[in-house]
This record gives structure tokens, sequence and C-alpha cells, in this order.
């Protein structure tokens, strides 16, 4: 039989730590994507402002967290934020706050988008029906905004919850971690457990992942 | 629509009440980091006493030194020294997991209060941070194939490579004098030796220690150069300037000397691996080499 | 911060940037060329196929590169299949672009109307020549934007290749930090070299994208 490495998943506890693994990055993506959303939807508001200072602000806000890498905001946050300011961050607190800076950047354009994609004959017609300016927002523009907005935003979840694999590498123990250190205690008994562990994981991010997208795939078809 | 509606404020609100707590309990973590760190980033005897958790930086993918076990206990020499300490201070212990690379940045930034990561005392390191006395000796050491047993690192072939783990001494040693050897770098011990496992360089330096484990628990392997650079010591660091921690740790080995304690480590972690024959020339007792 | 050492450590960052403009250029050479098959096989409903094809996108776009690089890297080669690091980048991130791409020259091939293409075949043209002529040019203009933002997120998905012994700019700094402890000067430099590599790109995308919107391609 050939020997795919999967018998140490059974052993001892190792397929509840890797399952503990997968929590860990789950939940640094759900606090974010909590914290990300209302503070996006703030961001993207002061994005569409007219006021130029303010969206040229916003701008270099939005391109620099676009442009670097996940990983590098990672280690500035978690190496350098002590360097400079004397903070003293846990990996998971680093990660969450560079999650935070990211949903929020991506949130923000994605409100951004959605606000401006409303054709301006929607806020023309609301004024001509004699709705105040908080009624066209309330019945009118947030209520489409929302239905465009929420299928994106669900999908953002996906990519958090995929970047979270990057924490491994400022020492949050999540899934690939523990992956790692139940290969390196079974290397004498199961020498091919590398390749069942780092299937187990790859399927257990499928299944995190998969069925969040296709809800958001569904809510975007639905509500188009 | 009306549902719809329902819906939204529903989504609304649990976003809303999941933010507010998050923000509460993720203030309430900084707050533990921050709070008794003051203006220096390390944390004196006395506050990590009064805060009755001492957070120690070792490995968690280096067997037999730090590793974690299938029940998820963090166990090997390194881990059985930093229990003891940890019972002794009357502490418990929150153990980080810690790649060679991050040692010295973990203590500088305060991130643990000491490292006990099968850390080589060195020049170098020794500016960055204070290394308590030894308790275990080290030197390099090259393993490879049986089939292609590398003696001598002259003479060096240059489509070979050899792998090393970014931060450790064998990376620092093999970069100075043989800086025509190409190096392939990982950064943790589990990818490292799955990397060599599965055929990708030659050999791979790393400790002596390291390496003839490696060779005793796997079959196919031979330690071809078992001293390589000088005959170094491993020792706990603490930030720098932490004197009380450094000073209380100095006394802690020195009394333990006195039980032989690291003798009863090395039988209780690493005879099964070495077995009995390098107990004298690996442990270093009371903070001592010779 | 120490101009000395950012000096000293110049020419191995730039090393460093050219292997991750290599990878990553060449893997994105290969998610085109996948992307583009898969589309195709989408569009023409293959069948079989494009099952294969369905189940593959929704792999490749529901996991992390790092684990897939991981699988790819350490696992595969338990059953033999052995690949260097370099070919493992490459084929990680072909493996993952490739569903991006072929997501956005799907939806830029959807938006063509089929009226299109029956008047084209009606005045004589091939199916190829339909296509060619035609249907690519238009859905590939559309796709434009969405090609050049999965360009930025393949180019910065390649700072994990540092987790498969790559010296790519990630490497680098994570090296240096752990070596030397210079920090702040690691960083600084990975930033900036980060910059150089995306910041063109980055800019090209929105004048493109700006300009086809002018011509008044698609909607």
């Amino acid at each position: 039989m050939l020997d795919l490495g999967l018998d140490v998943l059974l052993k001892g506890t190792n397929m509840v730590r890797l399952l503990q693994g997968l929590w860990v990055a789950m939940q640094i993506s759900l606090v974010s994507i909590a914290i990300s959303m209302p503070l996006g939807i703030l961001a993207g508001g002061l994005m569409t402002m007219k006021n130029r200072l303010v969206r040229f602000i916003f701008r270099i806000y939005l391109e620099f967290i676009r442009i670097m890498p996940q990983l590098v905001l990672l280690f500035i946050v978690y190496f350098g934020s002590t360097r400079v300011f004397g903070w003293n961050l846990s990996g998971e607190s680093a990660s969450v706050i560079v999650f935070v800076l990211w949903g929020t950047a991506e949130m923000g354009d994605l409100v951004r988008g959605a606000l401006i994609s409303i054709p301006k004959h929607q806020y023309e017609s609301s004024e001509a029906l004699g709705l105040s300016k908080l009624q066209t927002y309330r019945y009118v523009i947030i209520p489409q905004t929302v239905r465009r907005l929420i299928p994106l935003a669900i999908n953002l979840i996906t990519r958090m919850i995929k970047t979270t694999s990057l924490v491994l590498m400022i020492g949050v123990v999540e899934m690939l971690k523990v992956a790692q250190q139940i290969i390196e205690a079974n290397r004498m008994t199961s020498p091919n457990a590398a390749f069942g562990v780092f299937l187990i994981v790859f399927i257990l991010y499928f299944l995190a992942c998969w069925p969040i997208s296709m809800l958001a795939r569904y809510l975007e078809k639905r509500w188009r | 629509m009306k549902n719809l509606k329902k819906l939204l404020a529903l989504s609304l609100a649990f976003v809303l009440a999941i933010g507010v707590s998050a923000c509460g309990s993720s203030t309430k973590d900084g707050g533990s980091d921050t709070s008794a760190s003051g203006k220096e980033v390390y944390r004196t005897l006395d506050e990590i006493k009064k805060d009755g958790t001492i957070n120690i930086g070792v490995f968690s993918d280096k067997n037999p030194f730090g590793y974690v076990d299938e029940n998820g206990e963090y166990q090997g020499y390194d881990v059985y020294f930093a229990d003891r300490l940890a019972k002794d201070l009357g502490v418990k212990v929150n153990y980080v997991s810690t790649e060679a690379a991050n040692r010295i940045e973990y203590l500088q930034t305060g991130k643990v209060d000491v490292i006990l990561a099968n850390f080589t005392v060195t020049e170098e390191r020794a500016e960055e941070v204070d290394f308590a006395n030894p308790y275990m000796n080290v030197s390099l050491g090259v393993v490879s194939r049986d089939d292609n047993v590398i003696t001598s690192l002259d003479n060096w072939n240059k489509d070979d490579s050899i792998i090393v783990i970014s931060g450790t001494t064998a990376e620092t040693y093999l970069t100075k004098n043989y800086p025509d050897i190409p190096l392939q770098k990982f950064d943790s011990y589990a990818t490292a030796k799955e990397a060599f496992e599965n055929g990708t360089s030659v050999a791979w330096a790393n400790d002596n220690t390291e390496v003839i484990a490696f060779s005793l628990q796997n079959k196919g392997y031979t330690v071809g150069i078992p001293e390589l650079g000088s005959a170094d010591s491993i020792a706990p660091a603490v930030t720098k300037g932490n004197d009380t921690l450094l000073n209380w740790i100095n006394d802690e080995i020195t009394s333990l000397g006195e039980e032989n304690f690291f003798h009863a480590d090395y039988e209780a972690t690493l005879a099964d691996t070495y077995g009995m024959d390098y107990e004298d020339s690996l442990v270093v007792e009371g903070g001592k080499t010779e | 911060m120490n101009w000395d050492f950012i000096m000293e450590y110049l020419p191995m960052y730039e090393r460093a940037a050219i292997l991750t403009v290599k990878l990553g250029l060449i893997g994105i050479a290969f998610a085109v060329l996948v992307g583009l098959i898969c589309a195709m096989i989408q569009y023409h409903k293959i069948p079989v196929a494009r099952q294969i094809v369905a189940v593959y996108i929704e792999l490749s776009r529901n996991t992390p590169l790092l684990v897939q690089l991981f699988f790819i890297y350490y696992g595969l080669p338990k059953l033999g299949l052995q690949f260097g690091p370099e070919l493992c980048g490459i084929i990680g991130l072909a493996f993952l672009g490739g569903s991006y791409m072929a997501e956005s020259f799907r939806s830029g091939l959807e938006t063509i109307e089929p009226i299109q293409r029956e008047s084209a075949l009606s005045l004589g043209m091939t199916n190829r020549q339909t296509m060619q002529y035609v249907i690519l040019p238009q859905a590939v203009s559309i796709s434009v934007p969405a090609f050049v933002a999965n360009v930025i997120f393949l180019l910065k998905e390649t700072s994990v290749f540092s987790a498969i012994s790559l010296m790519d700019l990630m490497f680098t700094a994570k090296d240096l930090i752990g070596l030397y402890y210079k920090t702040i000067e690691s960083l600084f430099l990975l930033v900036v070299f980060y910059l150089i590599i995306l910041l063109p790109v980055s800019i090209l995308g929105s004048l493109l994208e700006r300009r086809l919107r002018h011509a008044g391609f698609g909607a």
C-alpha cells in the first residue's frame, strides 16, 4: 500500500490541534473583518467626499496598502512597530492590525465603487419625488449600495482567511505551523507525513473558504 | 423587500456587536502586553513574578531539543530546563514558538523574557542580547547521505548546495568562511529537514548536536564533518540590560549543577536519540565549560 | 538608519528583486496560458473538460498559495514528484494565477453579445476568424483592468516564495534581520524595492483603465 502519511493525524490530539490551528486563522480573519467593515464603510464614504485633501490622503493610504504584499505589512507591523514606537505586539495582535488596515482599504474601495456606481439620476429622481437628503440615502441609495457590496464583502472574508496562512511567518502558531510540528514530531515513525498532513491542510483551507465563496456568488447572482 | 431589510438590520447589528466585543478583547490583549513593559522593552524579575507568567521562546520543530508532541505539549532538552526555571521562579510558563532568525528580535522587542531555543553564544549576538551561563556544548557539523558522504568543504563542486537555516551560526560561518558554496536557506527546522530528506541538497550544515541527532534518527545519513569551526556553547539569553533576570538565571544554573540537573535532563530527553555516549561531551553542568 | 549598511546590501536586494520579477513574470505567463485555455474550454462548453476546469478553478481560488507551495514542494516529493524551488514557485504561481486569469477572460468573453458572433458568422467568417478578429480583441480590452489587477496580485503573492527557500526580496529581508539584526534598514529596503516593482504596474493599470473607458469598449 502506498504510504501517504495520513496515519499521524490519528495519533494523540493531532487532528484536533490542526483544527484548532484553523480556528486561530478563522478568528483572526473574522475579528479583522468585523472591525474593517464599519471602518471601511466610513473610509469609502470619505473617499467620495468632494474635499481634495481627504481624497488625496485616502488615495495614498489605499495605494500603499494595496501595493505592498501582506507579508511585508505583517513584518513592518510585527517587527518594525516595536523598533519605532516601542509597542510590544503579539503575533496575533499584529496580524489583526494588518488585516484591519488592509481590510479597511479594500472595503473602502469597494464602498466607493458601489457608491459611484449608483447612477446620478437616482439621486435626482429621489429629489424630484420630494425625498429629503436623508431619506434619499435611507431608502434609495444605501439599499442599492448594500446589495452590491455584500457579495464583495463576503469575498473579502475568503481572501482574509486565505491570507491568514501568512501569519505563520510572524510566529503565530496556526494550521501550517501545527502541521510542521506534527510532521517533525513524527519524522521517524511516519516519514511520508509531509504529504498527508499538507494535503489535509490544503483540503481544510478549501473547506473553510469554498462555502463562503459560494454564498458570495449566490448573493451576487440573486441581487443583480 | 421587508425581509431583506430585516436581514440587513440584523446583520449590521451582528457586525457591530462583533466589532465592539472584538475591540474590547483586543485592547485587553494589548494592555497585558504593554502594561508591564513601561519604558524598557523587557520585564524585570519582579515584574515577571508579579504577572505570574514567564514567556519563554523555544523551538517547536527541533526534535529532541524543542518540539511539540502529539498531545500538543512542548518537549525536549530546552523545554525540560524551561519548565524547571518556571517552577523554581514560581510562575506559569507560556511557550512562544520561535524560528532561528527571530530569536534576537523576540528578545529585543520584549516578545519573550528568555530565549531557550538552542541559542549558541557568539560575539556578534552578545552585542545584541545578554547571555547567561551555558548549559550545553556545541559546534557545527555537516550531515550528508550515505552514498555521497561529505567529509570536507574544500574543493567544493559549485553545482551542489548546502542547506542551512536562516539565522543560525552555520549560516554565518559558511557565509564568512566559504562564500563560494551555494547555500539553500530555509526559515524553519521543519522545512529544512523536509527539503534535505527530499534530496534537494547534498548536505545540511547546522549545530553538530542537531545533525548528529538527525543521522541517528533517520536511516541513510552520515555526519561526515562532526566538528567545524570553533567549539561553542549554548546558553539562555535575555534582553540586553535585564540584569535581575540574568542574575537569577545564573544563580539557578549554579544551584541546579549541585543536583546534576542537566545530566538528568539529558537522560530524560536526549538519551533516546544519542544513547549515553554523548552525555559528558554535550552536557554543561553548573554553567562551567571545561 | 544606517546608510552604510543599506549601500552594502543594496546589490543583494537587486539580485533578489530580479529573482522576484523573473519568477513572477514566468509564472504569470503560464498563468495567462492556463487562464486562456480554461476560458476557452468554458466558453465553448466542452464537456468533461469543462467540469475539470470548474473543479480546478474552485480549488485554486479557495486555497492560499503558501499552502499550495508547501504541498507541492514538501509533500509531493514523498510520492516521487520532485521539483526544484524555482520550478515549484512557477508551478504554484501558474496554478493559482490560472484561475484568476480564466475568470477575468471569461467575464470579458461573456460581455460580448451573441449577436456579434452571429453577425460575424453570417458575414462568412470562419469560427476561427470570428474569434480572432471579432471576439478576442474586444474581450481582451474589456478584461485589461482585471488582468492588470491579477498581475499585481500575483507579483505580490511571490512574497511567499521565501518559504520554499527562494532568495526573493522577502527572504533577503528576513535573512538580514536574522544575521545582522538591522530590522529597520532591512524593512526599509524591502518596501522600497516592492514599490519599485509594483508602483509602475499599478500606475500603468490605472492609465490603461482610464483610456479603455474613454475608448468606450464594452458597457
